[in-house]
């Protein structure tokens, strides 16, 4: 390990519908402003700028940053699937620990347009085409969105292995508006009963609509310095990266299971490292924001992150152990089912979260006595990146 | 902490401050910095005697903090003196906590005057007293915060407390009506109903439980109430142990009889369980809000009327819920052997009723959709699926009228969806009619058929409702019939009639028919509608069947099985005939009243969707209706200018914003600085709704009109209705530069010469279209391999090359398999690919994702189609043959579940050990039946209503092939052809069911 890592400003904007919100470039700059001011630096204290988004021209992390000031520092465009958030992230982490810069500034952001994720570049080949593959192997493919087919075939194959019933997948849907009644920063702010998650359209078996994440538009920002930042300004205790692995798709991934195509064993191998790294295990963790694109996804997570084993997801969900009151509370923040999933700005976005957590700033969904925080970010195609935050 | 709630400057007065609760608040608002007047009388809990001495221990303790506070004895009935001494002390009051209290426990019967009087005094009348006179300070100095003591004693009532409760919901009410009078002002009110340990009670809860109800606990939602941050009025809380809620009215949705109903007291006790069930309900927070159903049913009208077995206005317009049905060639056929076809099997103008390979045709008789849409009637009375307001028997009902009407073709095979809804009610005096219309729509969404089947209910008239109209007239002219069909029933006629899916025994079981008062079993009425029908298609439609549009009954009298039919029918205008049906041998009129109409010629389904740029140029959008209105308003502007409103329509797909200005009378595009009332709406559903398609009750109270701000004056835009059409046709002229005229569809079809087309010639075509549009064809970049089958080719596309040649590649890519058919069906857009791939039968393998790139196929142009068509190549095998012939095979298809699951029930018997392996009662929802199975006692029974822990949905067809071994449980399962719900464990069990066919 290299030198410790700070996260030392976070910022976000409310994360809003296609057509409902500013552009990328508005909303970029101004989570960058405010994770800047949370930090109490100026943009011209920054060494290096990592910008995460999937849809839209080269180079827009430039038009976004340059509004904040023209001082011509390496600025990175990052593009990861739904994992580009954590992957810049990673970049900037990587650039600190190993002191080749002191601040740098990570910014993710998406301007998503209405509608399931489809496919723009359709005169070359397509990147997931062996997941694809492997799901048409597996179960067809028809004409429900192609993501809501893997993460729910990963669901059905969940379900037959182990006996899982439908209103499980639901009540984490349940769960995630419950938390994001409580976030500012949601999408979807109003709460579901299991009852109306079960209610609504299904998309495809055992998903329905309200345990789909929604196309959405938003961005976070935050800054990163070393040590030595820290003390020149006086930041008290600020919350640090105490581990973080980066993976990608294992040869296991292309096999005969749905659940290893979505991602299983690239989110185990990235958390073992991060538990090898710092010596801490899921108990010792207390918030989680991982990455529930579909509801099926956040309960195979629970296994891939060893907060249970598997196949004991089911009781984790009903024993209530993954909200206030139980053992660990995830996706505080409502989650990218509630509070969005705009692809470039998911990854930051939890990082944000996460640090409001362990500073106890938390306000309505405040999880008492978070030290410890965990997060996931996956992205199909494909990369995940799982983190640990600490803050002494 | 800096964002520290502080009152700094503040004059807060608390009423019986001196001990208990009231203690609680003063002490923390004097530590926050308010200045703080407590007032005590000294007396004990239950009002008796004073002393200085409580209050004067508060005030001291709140000066040894640094605090300011002063001490006042009064009692709360001497409110303007309390008042009184805060303005003396600090010259001004900002916040009113009403504390004081006492408490005179005791049974109602032991309740004294003065222990009623006593309560009321110092609860109610104390707290308006110290209010009023703080009242106008407040209001003058447009700041105030009052908060009322409540208690859940009030709210929920308490034993022995019938005075207190009285005062404390008393209080509650007092609340309410302050809190819209202050609102203006901002003197914002709030009741709390508190639970604290205090003297008051000490004497009823356990010293335990009183030690955990600090007061503090309470006063930190006082404080909050109270603080000028805080914008909550008219809120009642219950507080108290750590416990913080807000309270409020929730209403049933409750029954609504019309106006003008006599309403009973029996009809109130018919409906008690409607009337008390909170599973819809609302929560009503105003006077206007509590009296917004009763507005609501006066604005509906007066009642249409009803009676015990029919309530006009419950039923009259209610719509099922739709529900689907399918037939295929062979019910087809029975049909059409049931009400007569084929009885010559030699004559060729019957043989396309009854044989799917008939070389002119095979058509449904029209009249099959009526015996469809009575079916589905019965079936959803039967599962109680009735409309609501109908609640008489079927043994009082007699078919009486029978309407259908083809609009389209009927296809040999189809799945249509069927839209119900009682269309008419009326009072025939001692009977009464119920008209149930079918709206039969096909997978296209096209409506293909409509079915009237009017009811006679006998006994359920006389409530003074309407008769209804007199029918057309069916009067036969004074001449003799220019037709006349004689046809003999056959004596097994009902029985054969039967299978189409009127089970009822009166048709076929004699002691049923006797019990009924007829001498032996009667033929089905729609037999003999059915008979008639082909009558009138051998006299007047040259035996086609899809000539036939329309055919109106009344049913006279019932036929015998066996007896002969005699329609005489007489062609009265060109496409119409009327006529009846007589029985011979009784010389009676069995279908009276006859009227049929005719098709000129075979109707053609409706094109495509004609392009949207033609379609624009054709008719007004919302654009050019708001170019109407702004035309309007100019010219009447008086009328325009009335709402004085600033309205904004947003409309979306496509969005789009507009500002009608009432104020300002005029109209623009985009949203104004401020707008009063908001409209939210799709522009499909604007326009219907100018144009007069769509109510706005209907779009609002459906959720698709949205409306915001003040929404009453949304009330004020029905002058809209007076808006000019004129004034919009010239907007749109305007638009349009002038081309007002509809643009006519050029766009070919394939379909025009269905003929011609074979798999080949459609290749050819794409080979054409390729040479033409390299560029788009390589887009794709894969080279695709079609294997058809029924007749079998092989092609090959190759977009790299950008070419198409029969036979194989050597590398294929992507390769799709489905029949010749399919293909064609595909290419002509008549079939989803999607559906193909999702049904089965089409079949891709290599790279799947490349079959999406296919879509460059649907812009094939169709005259490079048809040119490709005029020189046909080499003749194929017709395809539409063997597309007959396989569907004649997927017709013989049996569904195998009722012999599969007798099967099981025997292998479960004869080896219990399988059952007790699967270990659960499972449910399987095959189509429309279902089988329940009890696998550890081993009994299996048709429906059944046993809980079941997994309920299995699965077609018969994919049942078959687990039964049969060739696919898996867990395949089945991942490919969503078998769905669990509940406990999916005991489906991964369910091996016991392969090898039982």
């Amino acid at each position: 390990m290299g030198r410790r890592v700070n996260v030392i400003g976070v910022g976000m904007v409310k994360f809003q519908k296609p057509g409902a919100s500013d552009s990328y470039d508005v909303m970029a700059r101004e989570a960058a402003r405010a994770a800047l001011a949370d930090a109490g630096v100026e943009y011209r204290d920054v060494q290096q700028a990592y910008a995460g988004y999937v849809y839209g021209e080269s180079t827009c992390g430039q038009r976004a940053l340059y509004e904040l000031g023209m001082t011509g520092i390496p600025i990175v465009n990052v593009n990861n699937n739904c994992a580009t958030g954590s992957t810049a992230l990673w970049l900037g982490r990587q650039a600190i620990e190993g002191g080749m810069a002191d601040c740098v500034l990570v910014v993710g952001f998406e301007q998503m347009e209405k509608g399931a994720l489809g496919t723009k570049w359709n005169d070359r080949p397509n990147p997931v085409e062996r997941h694809v593959g492997i799901m048409n192997e597996q179960q067809g493919f028809n004409e429900a969105p192609p993501t809501a087919q893997m993460f729910g075939g990963a669901g059905r194959e969940y379900r037959w292995k182990y006996g899982t019933r439908r209103e499980t997948f639901a009540k984490v849907a349940s769960k995630a508006r419950e938390h994001a009644s409580r976030n500012p920063y949601a999408l979807f702010r109003e709460r579901l009963s299991v009852e109306e998650v079960l209610a609504s359209p299904e998309i495809f078996d055992p998903l329905t609509r309200y345990q789909c994440c929604p196309p959405t538009c938003g961005a976070a920002a935050v800054v990163l310095a070393s040590d030595e930042v820290v003390r020149r300004r006086g930041i008290k205790s600020p919350v640090y990266i105490a581990g973080q692995a980066m993976t990608t798709d294992p040869g296991s991934s292309f096999g005969d299971s749905m659940i290893k195509m979505v991602g299983y064993d690239m989110a185990a191998a990235a958390a073992r490292q991060v538990y090898e790294q710092t010596g801490l295990g899921p108990r010792d963790v207390q918030v989680v924001e991982l990455h529930d694109c579909f509801t099926s996804n956040e309960i195979l997570t629970y296994e891939a992150l060893g907060l249970c084993g598997e196949g004991e997801a089911e009781k984790l969900v009903w024993d209530g152990d993954n909200t206030f009151g139980g053992r660990w509370v995830t996706n505080p923040s409502g989650g990218l089912l509630s509070k969005g999933h705009p692809l470039g700005a998911t990854g930051v976005a939890q990082c944000v979260e996460l640090v409001w957590q362990l500073r106890g700033q938390a306000e309505g969904r405040q999880v008492e006595g978070a030290r410890v925080a965990l997060q996931h970010n996956l992205g199909l195609g494909g990369a995940c990146v799982v983190t640990m935050y600490r803050r002494d | 902490m800096s964002n520290e709630l502080r009152f700094d400057g503040k004059v807060v007065i608390v009423t019986g401050a001196g001990q208990g609760l009231g203690r609680a608040h003063a002490l923390l608002f004097a530590s926050r910095g308010a200045k703080v007047l407590v007032n005590d009388l000294g007396g004990t809990h239950t009002g008796e005697g004073r002393s200085s001495a409580a209050a004067d221990r508060v005030v001291e303790e709140i000066r040894a903090a640094g605090g300011t506070a002063v001490a006042n004895y009064d009692s709360v009935e001497d409110g303007a003196r309390i008042v009184q001494a805060a303005l003396d002390a600090f010259g001004r009051i900002d916040v009113v906590v009403n504390n004081a209290g006492i408490l005179r426990d005791v049974s109602y019967a032991k309740m004294t005057d003065a222990d009623w009087d006593l309560v009321y005094r110092v609860h109610v009348r104390g707290a308006h007293a110290v209010t009023h006179a703080a009242w106008p300070h407040l209001r003058e100095q447009k700041y105030g915060r009052i908060v009322f003591t409540s208690s859940a004693a009030g709210i929920y009532g308490n034993f022995g407390q019938v005075n207190y409760a009285m005062a404390k919901l008393g209080l509650v009410g007092m609340m309410h009506a302050l809190a819209i009078e202050g609102r203006k002002n901002n003197v914002l009110v709030n009741a709390i109903a508190p639970i604290a340990g205090s003297r008051m009670t000490e004497t009823v809860l356990p010293r335990e439980l009183v030690e955990a109800l600090r007061p503090e606990y309470v006063s930190a939602l006082v404080a909050w109430l109270c603080h000028e941050s805080c914008e909550e009025t008219g809120g009642l809380f219950e507080v108290g142990g750590g416990f913080f809620a807000k309270l409020r009215w929730n209403r049933t949705e409750g029954v609504t009889w019309r106006i003008g109903r006599t309403i009973t007291p029996e009809m109130v006790r018919d409906q008690w369980k409607r009337i008390v069930d909170f599973s819809k309900s609302t929560f009503p927070s105003s006077v206007a809000e509590s009296m917004a159903p009763i507005l609501r049913n006066v604005e509906a009208g007066p009642s249409r009327g009803g009676n015990q077995y029919i309530d006009v206005d419950e039923a009259l317009g209610w719509e099922a819920p739709p529900v689907r049905s399918s037939y295929d060639e062979r019910d087809v056929a029975l049909y059409a052997l049931g009400v007569g076809a084929g009885a010559d099997a030699t004559d060729p103008r019957e043989l396309g009723l009854v044989y799917e390979m008939h070389g002119g045709g095979f058509h449904p008789l029209p009249t099959m959709t009526a015996a469809i849409a009575v079916q589905q009637i019965m079936k959803a009375a039967m599962e109680g699926r009735q409309a609501p307001g109908l609640r008489f028997g079927l043994d009082r009902i007699l078919h009486g009228e029978q309407y259908t009407e083809v609009l389209f073709p009927l296809p040999p095979r189809a799945t249509l969806e069927h839209r119900a809804k009682i269309k008419a009610i009326w009072d025939k005096g001692k009977g009464a009619v119920v008209v149930n219309e079918v709206r039969s729509y096909d997978e296209q969404g096209e409506l293909v058929a409509i079915n009237e089947v009017s009811t006679f209910v006998r006994g359920a008239g006389g409530w003074g409702g309407e008769r209804g109209p007199a029918g057309e007239s069916a009067d036969p002219p004074e001449r003799a019939p220019d037709a006349v069909v004689r046809e003999a029933t056959s004596p097994d006629q009902a029985l054969l009639y039967r299978l189409s899916g009127d089970v009822n025994p009166l048709h076929v079981d004699p002691g049923f028919a006797r019990a009924f008062g007829f001498e032996r079993p009667i033929l089905h009425g729609l037999c003999t509608f059915g008979f008639a029908g082909r009558h009138l298609i051998r006299a007047f439609c040259g035996g086609d069947p899809r000539l036939l549009r329309s055919i109106r009954v009344r049913f006279a009298e019932p036929v015998y099985p066996g007896e002969t039919l005699v329609t005489e029918m007489w062609k009265v205008e060109p496409l119409k005939i009327v006529f009846r049906t007589r029985v011979q041998e009784r010389d009676k009129v069995v279908l009276a009243n006859g009227i049929a109409t005719l098709h000129p010629e075979v109707p053609q389904r409706k094109k495509r969707p004609a392009p949207a740029a033609a379609a624009a140029a054709a008719e007004p959008t919302s654009a050019d209706v708001f170019g109407g209105i702004a035309r309007f308003m100019a010219r009447e502007r008086d009328v325009a200018t009335r709402a004085q409103t600033v309205y904004l329509f947003r409309l979306s797909q496509p969005d789009s914003e507009w500002t009608i200005d009432t104020r300002e009378g005029r109209v623009r595009p985009g949203a104004p600085e401020r707008a009063e009332c908001t409209l939210e709406l799709t522009d499909a559903d604007f326009m219907a709704m100018v144009t007069g398609k769509a109510d706005p009750m209907k779009l609002f109270s459906s959720g698709r009109l949205r409306i915001s701000g003040n929404v009453m004056a949304s009330q004020k835009l029905d002058f809209l209705r007076k808006v000019d059409p004129n004034d919009v046709l010239e907007a749109m002229r305007e638009r349009t530069g002038g081309a007002g005229a509809p643009a006519a569809g050029t766009a070919g079809t394939i379909g025009a010469a269905p003929q011609a087309v074979t798999s080949e010639v459609v290749f050819r075509a794409i080979g054409a279209w390729f040479a033409k549009n390299p560029e788009l064809a390589r887009k794709a970049g894969v080279v695709y391999l079609f294997k058809l089958s029924n007749p079998d080719s092989a092609w090959t596309l190759d977009t790299k090359e950008g070419v198409v040649r029969p036979g194989m590649p050597d590398r294929p890519e992507c390769t799709l398999e489905l029949s010749d058919a399919d293909f064609l069906a595909m290419v002509q857009g008549q079939a989803d690919p999607m559906k193909l791939f999702t049904s089965g039968r089409l079949r891709i393998s290599g790279n799947v994702m490349a079959s999406q790139k296919l879509e460059f196929l649907t812009k094939l142009d169709r005259n490079e189609v048809a040119a490709a068509m005029g020189a046909p190549a080499s003749s194929a095998p017709s395809a539409a043959a063997a597309s007959a012939g396989a569907s004649a095979q997927a017709a013989a298809r049996q569904p195998v579940a009722p012999r599969l699951f007798e099967a099981l029930e025997q292998r479960l018997r004869a080896q219990p050990a399988l059952g007790a392996e699967v270990g659960a009662t499972v449910r399987f929802v095959v189509g429309e039946q279902s089988w329940t199975v009890d696998f550890p006692a081993g009994r299996v029974e048709r429906g059944g209503s046993a809980a079941a822990a997994t309920v299995i949905g699965i077609s018969d067809e994919a049942l078959e092939e687990i039964a049969r071994g060739k696919l898996g449980l867990q395949q089945a399962f991942q490919r969503g052809r078998m769905r669990v719900d509940g406990d999916v464990a005991p489906a991964r069990r369910l091996g016991v069911l392969v090898g039982l066919l």
